[in-house]
């Protein structure tokens, strides 16, 4: 073991650790603390590995040396965990291990390189045993990948949500007092409602599910004008408004509200109109309940309509045609057939802008004002003067159970009572034209919304290029320069704008953490797809999970969870990269799945009757028939890991800041013209990063034909 | 090389898809597992690939017990039923494939899948992709991929039935004839009761995830053991009749007034159901001759090759096919059936 088993204060490339593998207790090498330090519980995890090794040199038959290696190194790794978790910063970490143990005068910091590798080889041991006991179809590689998987979502997804219940249920001092959530989820400022009778504020709770109730039915029904309009109607620019779709995806979640307060805001265009024309006094009316809802109505319809596109496609127009055989004229088709067929549909819309809604952080921060909602108030709660960690777990807490109450009901609903009749067979038939009233409401909402959602990011992007916006309108590049100012000097290109730090940190973390995103989220689908394993159910269970968590409630779980011992790695780029791989790995998943459900699994098993192991498999056969999605998967990954907010925004420090966190910080101090010139940059290049992508890989797909015509087998 | 099943089960969750099944298929020939859909075909087939591993019950193959090896460290091929050619392959890659993951160098690979591809016929088509071939096309690249191994056993799921009627008897031939060639160890799965009669050396017929029965076709279709299997091969009427001991080797059968003398060393006397084959009843018009059975005609249809009557008569309503075509009898005829000694089948007796 020639690696520092802990993890160091100055990073591994310092080199310091060198001298001092054997003697130092801060770099020794699992041996040297286990030997020269007397850390005599770090010996079974090593004892183990050197079991492993002897026994693979022991001539035993194939299924005895697969339990005894599965023993073995299941017992190292179940005892490494317990001392990981046992033995902390200050000796033993609870009362009754000291109890039962004695008083520890040692210490430990958070494993390192050393002690990681160790952790790894273990688990490879424990697949390798289980394969050769016939499990996972007798194969090590996909042995190793569910093992990969699997613990990798448990210590970074399971693992800091469940950290969160356990802090709801301490105090200050990290005693468990089981009172203590309730007082704490019992607070007048949660579950006030005196806004409705008009004397005073309502609690966070009451304000996140009004809020999402009204962006749930708000987005539902502005996503069925729209879906309406582009499968129903002969509307010529129906390609235009597929383009609102991609916006979202590249947008990151507060510029909405930016472009808001420009045109609504106290010296946005109306105020300043309204004041000129009629002598109004300007008004903060856009910052509370109304300001977020609107920009949350724009910032999620799109969403809605990608869902609601689908549902409105996937009602058979033979069963619209059936009725129209049957006497019913146009209206009546629609109400009686289109529409119930659409329901479930519309359900969904609703939960997915429900939870769209309480999980956004970006609006509400710009906007919100008086107006709190759980992401809000977790984040001052954390940030902010009261630093009350307890108060923070609960509403994390609150939110999260709400968000996943939300996704169940969702699932529940798609699961259940999905009519959607879309088949292989060719569906004959043509889709009924929309009725005369229905398409003048569709054409009435949306044609007016799709206008200002246009004029929106119009004002957006202008709003970057005039000097104070509301008071000088004089257009200007120093924002942009302010930003992303280069100076030439004798040393080279100094690269002095504001932006440039958070920039550069941003996009090489995306970019370190997409290959990351793809590559999990693929493997992850793979398995789940293509193998059949005991405990398949429970990691995709899992996977999809933790989709439903919101960004906010993550974020503070990592810190919750990462910041001690054995795990402590708050406060480096490494958490940043490991958050923005877990929250966006199940969009890969999700990709991987739909993209592999449509390639026959017989081509896999041809590959495995022709001497292809399963990795050689995955890389000849599937990944190459994966590409689009592999594609998919990647910008996605880069994209959402440069947007994202609501996560990172507790994990970034002075010297890993981000873009969109640097945004919202110049948005809350006021200086709007930088933020936004900063955020129109970000957009520009999302969208040139997906072109580039698209062009460099093109979507060949050969032979697609060929294999989804081979569908099942008999 | 043979392959041997010792009380294979494989279940799936609560359902059991296959309940304990034993076999041997020998070095050189040719066994088909034929049975319903849903048998338990396709899973015993897998079973022998190591694409499933059986619950309970050993599997050795040559000898060698493989239950718990993987798919790939198993000397087996299979042809599958969607052919699964790798769409963004061309057909020589397709063939390639197996040969380089088992350590061939490029070129030999090549050298091997040409003569693989010629040996089924489809020289010349080594630079198309999968997707610019006919279905029997695609077929033989399949076989070819699979063969080109030089695998102990050969597997093939159902192989013919993506192809049209007159395909498929052509490449039933050609796998046959193939597999004779080389003295390739072949299990063949098909639910096509003919099909299997033409290719096998034996056949092992499933039902319900058990073993029915298991002969050489001429043993299945001329002494089922089971009504099912009486049914199953071929058709057959079952028809109410008296059994009567004659001698240790033969036993009449009393059909109505008919009596017909068969040979058959196990089933005693008593009432049983017979199955008669409806090919083995001569239809003459009345009275013929003293032994016949009576009977009225229901339903006659005109097939071109034969004529189907339904005829009703005292041991029940027959089905029975005629290939004088020229004479038709129209339904109400009163007619007169002989029975062949050969196609009255007692199947009841164990
Ligand atoms: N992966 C599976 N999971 C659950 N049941 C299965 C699976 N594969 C097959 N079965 C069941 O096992 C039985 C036998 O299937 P199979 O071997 O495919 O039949 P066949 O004889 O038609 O090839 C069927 O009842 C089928 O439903
Ligand atoms: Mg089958």
């Amino acid at each position: 073991m020639l690696l520092p088993w802990y993890a160091l204060q100055e990073g591994l490339d310092s080199g310091a650790w060198l001298g001092g593998l054997w003697s130092s207790e801060d770099y020794g090498s699992g041996f040297a603390e286990v030997l020269a330090q007397g850390k005599w519980w770090l010996s079974p995890a090593l004892l183990a590995l050197m079991g492993c090794f002897g026994l693979s040199l022991l001539p035993i038959p194939r299924e005895r040396r697969g339990t005894c290696l599965a023993f073995v190194a299941g017992a190292g790794v179940v005892l490494f965990a317990a001392q990981a978790w046992g033995i902390g910063l200050r000796g033993w970490t609870a009362g009754w291990l000291t109890a039962l143990f004695g008083e520890m005068e040692s210490r430990q910091v958070g494993i390192g390189a050393g002690a990681a590798v160790a952790l790894i080889a273990l688990l490879s041991l424990l697949s390798i045993g289980l394969a050769l006991r016939g499990a996972f179809g007798g194969d090590a590689f996909v042995a190793g990948a569910v093992t990969a998987v699997a613990t990798s979502i448990l210590l970074f997804t399971a693992w800091p949500i469940l950290r969160i219940l356990l802090q709801a249920f301490q105090n200050g001092d990290g005693a468990f007092e089981p009172a203590l959530v309730i007082e704490r989820l019992s607070a007048a400022k949660i579950w006030s409602l005196r806004c409705l009778s008009g004397s005073g504020r309502c609690g966070v709770a009451w304000n996140t599910l009004f809020l999402a109730v009204a962006c749930g039915a708000g987005t539902t029904a502005l996503g069925l004008a729209f879906a309406l309009i582009v499968t129903r109607t002969s509307f010529r620019f129906k390609k235009t408004l597929r383009v609102l779709t991609v916006l979202p995806i590249v947008t990151p979640p507060f510029v909405i509200g930016l472009a808001l307060i420009l045109i609504f805001g106290r010296s946005g265009l109306v105020n300043q109109l309204l004041e000129w024309s009629l002598g109004v006094p300007p008004t903060r009316w856009i910052y509370g309940f109304q300001g977020v809802l609107l920009a949350q109505l724009f910032a999620f319809t799109p969403v809605a309509f990608l869902v609601l596109i689908g549902v409105v496609e996937g009602v058979s127009p033979t069963l619209e045609e059936a009725s129209q055989t049957l006497r019913a004229d146009a209206w009546t088709t629609f109400a009686t057939v289109s529409l119930p067929l659409m329901r479930p549909g519309l359900a969904n819309a609703f939960l997915v802008g429900f939870i769209e809604s309480i999980a956004d952080f970006g609006n509400p921060i710009v906007l919100g004002g008086d107006y709190g909602v759980l992401s809000t108030e977790i984040y001052f709660a954390v940030v902010g003067a009261q630093l009350d960690y307890g108060h923070a777990a609960a509403l994390a807490l609150l939110l999260l159970v709400l968000a996943l109450g939300a996704f169940f009901l969702q699932r529940r609903v798609v699961g259940g009572r999905s009519y959607a009749t879309i088949s292989g067979k060719g569906d004959a038939g043509l889709p009924v034209p929309l009725p005369k009233g229905a398409r003048r409401w569709a054409l009435s909402v949306a044609l007016p919304w799709a206008t200002f959602t246009v004029l929106l990011y119009g004002f957006a992007f202008m709003g970057g290029l005039v000097k104070v916006w509301g008071r000088d309108y004089t257009p200007t590049l120093d924002h942009y320069i302010k930003a992303f100012a280069i100076e030439r000097s004798a040393s080279g290109l100094i690269w002095s704008g504001a932006a440039w730090n958070s920039f550069w940190t941003t996009v090489t973390l995306a970019a370190i953490a997409a290959p990351l995103t793809a590559l999990l989220g693929l493997l992850a689908a793979w398995l789940l797809v293509r193998q059949r394993f005991v405990g398949r159910a429970a990691l995709e269970f899992a996977t999809m999970l933790s989709f439903a968590v919101p960004g906010t409630v993550i974020g503070v779980a990592y810190v919750f969870a990462f910041n001690i011992p054995p795990i402590e790695i708050t406060g480096t780029a490494l958490i940043i990269v490991i958050c923005f791989v877990f929250r966006n790995m199940p969009v890969g998943v999700r990709a991987g799945i739909a993209a592999m459900s449509q390639i026959d699994r017989s081509l896999d098993e041809a590959s495995a009757t022709l001497r292809g192991r399963a990795p050689q498999t995955l890389i000849h056969v599937v990944l190459p028939l994966l590409r689009p999605a592999m594609v998919g998967a990647l910008v996605y990954g880069f994209v959402r890991a440069v947007t994202t907010v609501s996560a990172v925004v507790f994990l970034v420090t002075a010297e890993y800041e981000l873009a969109t966190t640097y945004i919202i910080l110049r948005v809350i101090n006021g200086d709007y013209g930088l933020a936004i010139a900063y955020s129109s940059a970000l957009i520009a290049l999302m969208l040139a990063a997906i072109l580039l992508i698209q062009l460099a890989v093109g979507d060949r797909r050969l032979g697609r034909r060929a294999a989804q015509l081979q569908g099942s087998r008999a | 090389m043979s392959v041997e099943f010792r009380d294979v089960v494989k279940r799936y969750g609560t359902t059991t898809a296959v309940s304990g099944i034993s076999f041997t298929v020998e070095t050189g020939s040719l066994v088909t597992l034929l049975g319903p859909s849903g048998c338990g075909k396709t899973t015993t087939l897998r079973m022998i690939a190591g694409l499933e591993l059986p619950s309970e019950g050993r599997i050795l193959i040559a000898g060698r017990d493989v239950t718990r090896l993987s798919a790939t460290e198993r000397d087996v091929s299979m042809v599958f039923q969607s052919y699964a050619l790798f769409p963004h392959m061309s057909v020589l890659d397709n063939v390639c494939y197996g040969l380089r993951r088992s350590g061939h160098s490029k070129e030999a690979a090549a050298q091997q899948a040409r003569a693989g591809l010629a040996q089924v016929g489809l020289a010349g088509y080594e630079g198309r992709q999968p997707s610019e071939l006919s279905g029997g096309q695609q077929q033989r690249v399949a076989v070819a991929r699979a063969l080109v191994l030089k695998p102990s056993v050969l597997l093939f799921d159902e192989p013919l039935s993506n192809l049209d009627a007159r395909l498929r008897r052509q490449m039933r031939e050609d796998i046959r004839e193939l597999q004779q060639a080389l003295g390739l160890t072949v299990v063949y799965v098909t639910h096509d009761q003919q099909e299997a009669m033409a290719v096998s050396d034996r056949i092992i017929v499933m039902n319900v995830g058990r073993i029915e029965q298991e002969g050489t076709p001429r043993d299945l279709y001329e002494r089922p053991a089971t009504p099912f299997l009486a049914r199953f091969m071929g058709e057959s009427n079952p028809a109410r009749a008296h059994l009567h001991r004659l001698d240790p080797q033969r036993l009449r059968v009393q059909l109505g007034p008919a009596t017909i003398d068969i040979d058959n060393g196990t089933a005693s006397d008593g009432e049983a159901t017979v199955a008669v084959r409806p090919e083995a009843i001569t239809v003459e018009a009345a009275p013929g001759p003293a032994n016949a059975l009576p009977g009225t005609v229901v339903k006659a249809s005109y097939v071109g090759t034969h004529i189907e009557y339904s005829i009703e008569t005292e041991a029940g309503t027959l089905f029975a096919t005629c290939p004088q075509v020229d004479r038709p009898l129209a339904p109400g005829a009163a007619v007169a059936l002989v029975l062949a000694p050969r196609g009255v089948i007692v199947v009841e007796s164990r």
